[in-house]
């Protein structure tokens, strides 16, 4: 029978980075995956990743996995797509289906990195044609460049919800509620104000009552539920959609694992049935480890950190690395991780409701409630100061490790300092040049430029902008609040494009200079 | 929680849960105790579904003839639950001369026994069975065989005496067995419970080989995994319930509209498992292999699920049924050697007779725990 | 896991609910109401649960409903669902035809064969 050092299951995040770690010490690799392109999930993530520079940030997901294929094709790795895994069987031996037959083949090492799937609720109607998962709405746009539909509601506010419904938008699509039975937005406060800033609105402690239809999806109707999750009689909304999206959670895909024996726990902090694994990764079952969604959901930039660490667990486990070696490098990416796991988001405070940011300040109830930080609230955070010229606005409002925007500035206009979940500071005496770096650095599209007051009663806000087509210098159009809702008149001063932008536009509008610290989106449309 | 019953029953399978059932039927109180997490979690579940007579040892015959006639047809009725019960006979397939011998064999001596089953030749399987490949030169037919779905029928026989008031308690992991006085009265739990009664059923399939060995009773049977397999639901195609002479597979067409198929590698009495039930990479494209020669156009057919399950299998390939003397108290009902599935009902029916009444309908003498001798 | 049940502890009495008939698994066609009736038919594992009604048994292989019978289950009984052990995973991991599952080939190296 065929034997490898180590044979992985999947070529998303976390396989590849533990078959580029493995490779590069020597050891005989082969990756499988059924799918037809490798890369799992990250080809389908057209947003710009947060973190630090080790960890990629400011990339977008789609090129992060071209830089993975390209380090694990220069490793010399193996990767065998269209390969379905049947089975794991005993001492660890793997069925795999490639076209017409089916191969057996045994690893000194396996490491199952297959990945999550997509939860489902149910209500009346769930099984209508129209009823779709936020991941298949996103293979249906990022990969093949079809519309979901026209009208979508979203449910779930977690980060996959927000992503996909700034993706439905930017396809086109418009967006009518983005709801999720929770009391509070789920995920990062940025990805839901740059959803909330182009007029969706939020209903929080509200979910589906009913999808409407007979052969496919024609309407929803929603409705508040109290803190039991019971619907309130007489709040009922209905919404005439021809597609619900279901953003609902993840469940690692483990089925492999449980096949093999590994002991297993259900874990809600999880996501639901993981492999019980020691501190390198390493499953009950002597020689398979699990990397990435599989053991534990959690985001792209961790499963990579995982998968590496699996990788380097796996060379030392097979004698091709030294304990030393081994350690040296499990404590740098251990640090890489520890790093993505800090701030209020952080696993260790899932279904903690935080009241206060690490520098003691009020978090905003609006951001939690409606996606979007209240103009009376946006002023008590440090990155939102006022001063005479054009100056960053960073309205990043929670504790997240991420930092481009510190590392992006020439001019050191925007600080954050060691710790990578503090909020970023707008420096009082750094001199901005408007070069318009830290807008599109922003994975949360958070930072705007503004300049309160042009001197002739006008005011000018430049935003990130990635929708198309981009408007002619001159539209005129209105402005729109962080709330989504029309503020004033504004035109279109200039759209800039830039490769050191990676396709956010930045786009300068001038409005009043009363609506300078309000207006946050354009429109274009009649006035 | 009261842990004394009139009747102990170890093994919550289909043979514990429906000696139970026929109990409590009765208005014997009943508790019935299984190992693992699950009902019918052994062969129960796991079997093909075949409710045969002919290809039956003539010791176990009997019993089995009287299961068709009393329970089977009736059964789904009774336990108010769908076992998917067909009675459209049992095509024994054969490919060569060997194969003819092998089941002509087999059919002589049912016949003694007054068993319906006779050999056909390849044209008449093939108008019994139209899908059946030209590969196919005999058979033997049986037409009051049949099958059921396993997994509802242990079910049902579980949930209609749990209705009747058996009591079942899952996780409860039998270790020992106590006399007091001379006559079997304890079943001492892994948890530490104490069950008593006044009769102990021993239905718990191999395991009951290490449990009666706390009272010196030492059944002559091995485990060994045998695997099935099931595919997506195809469109009807027979009713018939299937077997070869050479054993390499057996099984139907379910309700579903699924094909459930038995098999094996050869290796069975030589695999080694992890503390559960878990197939072998070589055994399903063996068995696989096996059917298409058999039926070419369920090639496309799509495999959605394979399992293992181990076998109580006894030295002489009959299961071992009945009072022991030396033992008062203690009833076996084991050692079914894989084809415990179609004479349940009979089997727990009669003990479930012999327990309230000391009598049986059908003769089990042939079936008792010291039958067993040397060769010479 | 092998905990002590005793399948005879009083449930909450079956009470129908206007949801019942709602499709829980698509595969196989079974409702809410199914699921719920099972329970109080005796049915208290998720094993069980599968093997009395089928949810789980189809092409999915339960990918899409195995969380959510779950969660019935559960609440049926008065349990949180992490204290509901999953089926049992079975191989093949995604239906395969049998006349490929059938066709096994070898692809050893040359000399890598044992002789």
């Amino acid at each position: 029978m065929k034997r490898y050092d180590l044979i992985i299951v999947g070529a998303g995040p976390a396989g590849l980075s533990a078959a580029v770690e493995a490779a590069r010490r020597g050891l005989a690799v082969v990756v499988f995956d059924e799918n037809e392109k490798p890369g799992g999930q990250l080809f389908k993530q057209i947003h710009k990743f947060f973190g630090s520079k080790e960890h990629r940030a400011k990339i977008r997901g789609f090129n992060i996995g071209a830089q993975l294929l390209d380090e694990a094709d220069k490793a010399g790795v193996e990767v065998r797509l269209n390969a379905t895994v049947i089975g794991l069987y005993q001492d660890k031996e793997i069925v795999v289906k490639t076209g017409e037959k089916i191969c057996h083949y045994k690893g000194d090492a396996v490491l199952i990195a297959t990945g999550a799937a997509e939860n489902m609720v149910t209500f009346p109607g769930w099984t209508l044609p129209g009823v779709i998962g936020a991941g298949a709405a996103q293979t249906m746009m990022n990969l093949h460049g079809v519309r979901p539909g026209k009208r979508v509601l979203m449910l779930g506010s977690g980060n996959v919800g927000l992503v996909v419904s700034f993706q439905l938008l930017q396809c086109g699509c418009e967006v009518v509620a983005l709801v999720d039975a929770a009391p509070r937005v789920g995920g990062y406060g940025v990805h839901a104000s740059k959803v909330a800033r182009t007029g969706v609105p939020f209903y929080l402690s509200h979910t589906i009552v009913a999808a409407e239809g007979e052969e496919c999806v024609t309407g929803v109707t929603i409705a508040e539920v109290d803190s039991n999750f019971a619907f309130i009689t007489g709040t009922e909304k209905h919404f005439d959609v021809d597609t619900i999206c279901l953003a609902v959670g993840l469940s690692p895909m483990s089925q492999l694992l449980k096949m093999a024996g590994c002991q297993m726990e259900d874990n809600p902090k999880r996501g639901g049935q993981t492999p019980i694994c020691d501190a390198l990764g390493m499953t009950s079952v002597a020689g398979i480890f699990a990397a990435g969604d599989v053991s534990g959901i959690e985001e792209a930039s961790s499963a990579m950190i995982e998968g590496r660490m699996a990788g380097i667990a796996v060379a030392h486990y097979l004698g091709y690395m030294d304990l030393q070696e081994r350690d040296r490098e499990l404590s740098a990416l251990n640090g890489a991780l520890d790093g993505l796991r800090q701030g209020m988001f952080a696993p260790k405070n899932r279904g903690q409701v935080i009241e206060k940011t690490e520098e003691g300040i009020a978090v905003s109830a609006s951001l939690l409630k409606k996606g979007f930080v209240a103009d009376d609230e946006i002023e008590r955070f440090p990155g939102v100061t006022h001063r005479t010229g054009v100056h960053p606005v960073i309205e990043c409002t929670q504790n997240i490790p991420c930092n481009p925007c510190q590392d992006t500035c020439p001019k050191r206009c925007i600080s954050i300092g060691s710790n990578i979940t503090s909020l970023p500071i707008a420096v009082a005496d750094a001199d901005c040049i408007n070069c318009g770096m830290c807008v599109a650095s922003c994975s949360g599209q958070a930072i705007f430029l503004v300049d309160e007051d042009c001197g002739d009663g006008t005011a000018t806000v430049t935003i990130p902008y990635e929708f198309l087509p981009l408007p002619a210098e001159g539209t005129m159009g209105v402005a729109l609040g962080r709330d989504g809702k029309r503020v004033c008149e504004a035109a279109v001063v200039s759209v800039k494009s830039a490769k050191a932008y990676d396709k956010t536009h930045l786009l300068t509008m001038r409005v009043p200079k009363a609506f300078a610290m309000k207006a946050r989106f354009f429109r274009c449309e009649e006035a | 929680m009261s842990k004394t019953a009139e009747v102990i029953v170890i093994g919550g399978g289909i043979i514990g849960c429906a000696v139970s059932y026929y109990l409590a039927k009765k208005g014997v109180s009943v508790l019935c105790l299984e190992g693992s997490d699950h009902i019918g979690n052994g062969g129960s579940s796991r079997n093909g579904g075949g409710v045969r007579q002919s290809g039956r040892d003539p010791r176990e015959l009997p019993l089995v003839m009287y299961g068709i006639r009393h329970f089977w047809k009736t059964l789904s009725e009774e336990l108010e639950t769908d076992c998917e019960y067909h009675q459209d006979g049992n095509l024994r397939l054969g490919k060569t001369e060997k194969h003819r011998e092998i089941l002509t064999g087999l059919t002589e001596r049912a016949v003694k026994v007054g068993l319906d089953v006779r050999m056909i030749d390849g044209d008449e399987v093939r108008r019994i069975n139209p899908y059946l490949s030209e590969e196919v030169t005999c058979a033997s037919w049986c037409p009051t065989d049949g099958h059921a779905n396993p997994l509802t029928t242990t079910l049902g026989y579980y949930k209609t005496a749990r209705k009747l008031g058996a009591r079942f308690i899952t996780g409860e992991h039998v270790v020992e067995l106590k006399k007091i006085k001379g006559v079997l009265r304890k079943v001492v739990c892994a948890s530490g419970n104490v069950y008593e009664g006044e009769t102990v059923v021993l239905a718990a399939g191999y395991a009951s080989r290490k449990i009666a060995e706390t009272v010196g009773i030492d059944i002559p049977m091995q485990s060994a995994m045998l695997e099935a397999l099931v595919t997506e639901a195809q469109p009807q195609m027979f009713d018939q319930m299937l077997g070869t002479a050479e054993a390499d597979f057996y099984g139907h067409q379910t309700k579903h509209g699924s094909f459930v198929f038995g098999g094996s590698s050869g290796l069975e009495d030589f695999t080694k498992d992890n503390g559960t039930p878990v197939c072998y990479a070589k055994t399903a494209p063996c068995i696989c292999r096996g059917i298409i020669k058999y039926f070419p156009n369920l090639a496309d057919a799509k495999i959605v699920r394979t399992w293992a399950g181990w076998m109580d299998k006894c030295a002489d390939g009959v299961p071992v049924l009945g009072k022991v003397g030396e033992v008062p108290g203690l009833v076996l009902a084991c050692g079914f050697t894989g084809h415990g599935f179609g004479i349940a009902p009979a089997a727990a029916h009669q003990l479930a007779e012999l327990i309230t009444t000391g009598r049986t309908d059908v003769d089990l003498h042939d079936l008792r725990y010291d039958r067993f001798h040397a060769k010479i | 896991m092998n905990t002590v049940n005793d399948r005879s502890r009083e449930l909450a009495p079956f009470v129908p609910s206007p949801d019942d008939d709602m499709l829980i698994c698509r595969c196989e066609e079974i409702t809410k109401g199914e699921i719920r009736k099972a329970v109080h038919e005796g049915m208290w594992t998720m094993t069980e649960i599968r093997r009395y009604l089928r949810t789980g048994m189809g092409l999915c292989q339960g990918q899409t409903c195995a969380k959510l019978v779950k969660a019935i289950v559960a609440r049926e009984l008065g349990v949180s669902p992490a204290e509901l052990e999953p089926a049992t995973s079975r191989a093949p991991m995604r239906p395969i035809e049998m006349r490929i599952f059938a066709n096994e080939a070898n692809e050893a190296k040359e000399g890598q064969d044992d002789e």
